[in-house]
């Protein structure tokens, strides 16, 4: 009887080896494809329980916004975050009747005077530094018309608003000093580029305006 | 015999070398979830309850690739990371690092991006775009009828400020889908606008929502409303 020499043996036993493998992983791959029922409650992927979030942390952005006391309107004179800087910008808070999402009007701080040189933005927040003011507010539209001095930088992006279709401004706020209540501004509200609503604004295509709600879940 | 072994062993290796080299791809694109901060009290619309909505569902997708995958064909899973790093920020959990084992568990190359540049530049020149075609493309996350939103309510509320708009399709180059490649959109309303323009753009239909989808409730996303439906 002829004996096989150990190289090719290996590669023989190799080779089973890989097959097996498939074989396994195959089956593995097989298994559990039937769809998941869904009777309105979460169900894991695995087969595990629902996920479960780890409890809100003492102290966090999360847990002032969720416990603090809220107040009917803005206190004058209260001061959130960084307001050292000598360089700051005056903000006027306005509201979108199209359902916009911007936050309002901002112009330098040195531009005193006329609001012309103002212009719509969106207001990016930084959690634990400095919060939209509204957020201390009974309503979120309470400060409509209300003068802030704001501390940050504009932002070298954008802001897409799924609602409107349009790209606003950006404004990343460090810290802020309530002014007080000012006159309703007559500008224009909405970026530069928004066409004058009939009723929603721009759009990918003219005449196609998006008003979809972007949300899911 | 020994010829016969030997032969045996050339075609396994042959074939071990063959599966190696990748010839086509799949594609999971996974946007991210909003912040609580961002979402609180908006009632039944606050969005993203659940941090892992939209992974669950790509877990799911990238399982069926894999167990469907053809020899040579690699499944990709594309996540749009700054999201995960700040809802990871925000729960005190290292989201990205089970990101990367749920990657590793479903056999993925996992690819992560933080700009829409990144991401069209990964579909453009990721791999040798001339040999290997994309067969499949699935997305899962925030969306309107003429934009994904990797990022919403995450940095801005109700915002987003990394998004591939219909407009934006031009950058990527019309050639990346293999011929007869099965596209899909899971997120909302995409089937109302998204799916025309892709078509438009690639030759290559794509399976959209006409109205919401639901990812609340674990498994694939379903629509929400009783006159919605999927539609290219």
């Amino acid at each position: 009887m002829k004996s096989i020499s150990p190289m090719p043996r290996l590669i023989v036993f190799s080779g089973l080896l890989l097959m097996a493998g498939l074989v396994v992983n195959f089956s593995l791959s097989a298994e559990d494809d039937s769809p998941p029922v869904n009777d309105g409650k979460y169900i894991a992927p695995n087969g595990g329980p629902p996920p479960v979030a780890p409890p809100l942390k003492k102290g966090s952005p999360l847990d002032h916004l969720a416990n603090d006391p809220k107040q009917p309107l803005p206190t004058v004179g209260y001061k959130e975050g960084h307001t050292n800087g000598t360089t700051y910008y005056l903000a006027h808070r306005g509201l979108d009747a199209q359902g916009g999402e911007g936050w309002g009007w901002i112009k330098k701080g040195d531009a005193a005077g006329s609001w012309n040189s103002a212009q719509w933005f969106a207001l990016q927040e930084t959690p634990g530094v400095a919060v939209a003011p509204h957020r201390k507010l009974v309503k979120n539209d309470a400060d409509a018309d209300w003068e802030y001095k704001f501390w940050g930088h504009f932002a070298t992006y954008k802001a897409y608003d799924p609602h409107l279709d349009e790209q606003l401004t950006v404004f990343v706020l460090d810290g802020y000093e309530v002014i007080g209540q000012g006159n309703p501004l007559t500008l224009k509200i909405g970026p530069q580029g928004r066409i004058q609503h009939r009723p929603s604004g721009a759009s990918s295509r003219p005449g196609s305006p998006i008003l979809s709600d972007p949300g899911v879940d | 015999m020994r010829l016969f072994l030997t032969l045996v062993a050339i075609l396994i290796l042959g074939t071990m070398g063959a599966s190696a080299q990748v010839t086509s791809e799949a594609i999971v694109l996974t946007g991210g979830p909003a912040l609580r901060f961002m979402e609180h009290g908006k009632g039944e619309v606050s969005h993203d309850v659940y941090w892992f909505n939209f992974v669950d569902a790509s877990v799911i997708r990238l399982d069926e690739l894999k167990s469907q995958a053809k020899p040579g064909e690699l499944v990709t899973w594309m996540i749009y990371r700054p999201a995960y790093v700040a809802r990871s920020k925000e729960m005190g959990l290292d989201l990205i690092a089970q990101l990367t084992e749920k990657a590793k568990q479903t056999g993925s190359n996992l690819q992560w991006f933080d700009t829409k540049e990144q991401l069209i530049s990964y579909l453009n020149k990721g791999q040798d775009r001339h040999k290997v075609k994309i067969v499949d493309f699935d997305y899962f996350g925030h969306s309107n009828k003429a934009c994904f939103l990797f990022d919403y309510s995450n940095a801005i509320d109700t915002m987003s400020i990394v998004w591939l708009h219909v407009k934006d399709l031009r950058y990527i180059d019309d050639d990346i889908f293999a011929k007869g490649a099965t596209c899909k959109s899971w997120g909302c309303h995409s089937g109302e606008e998204y799916s025309q323009w892709w078509k438009s753009h690639f030759d290559v239909p794509m399976t959209g929502a006409i109205g919401k989808t639901d990812f609340a409730h674990g498994g694939e996303p379903q629509l929400s409303n009783s006159d919605g439906k999927w539609t290219q």
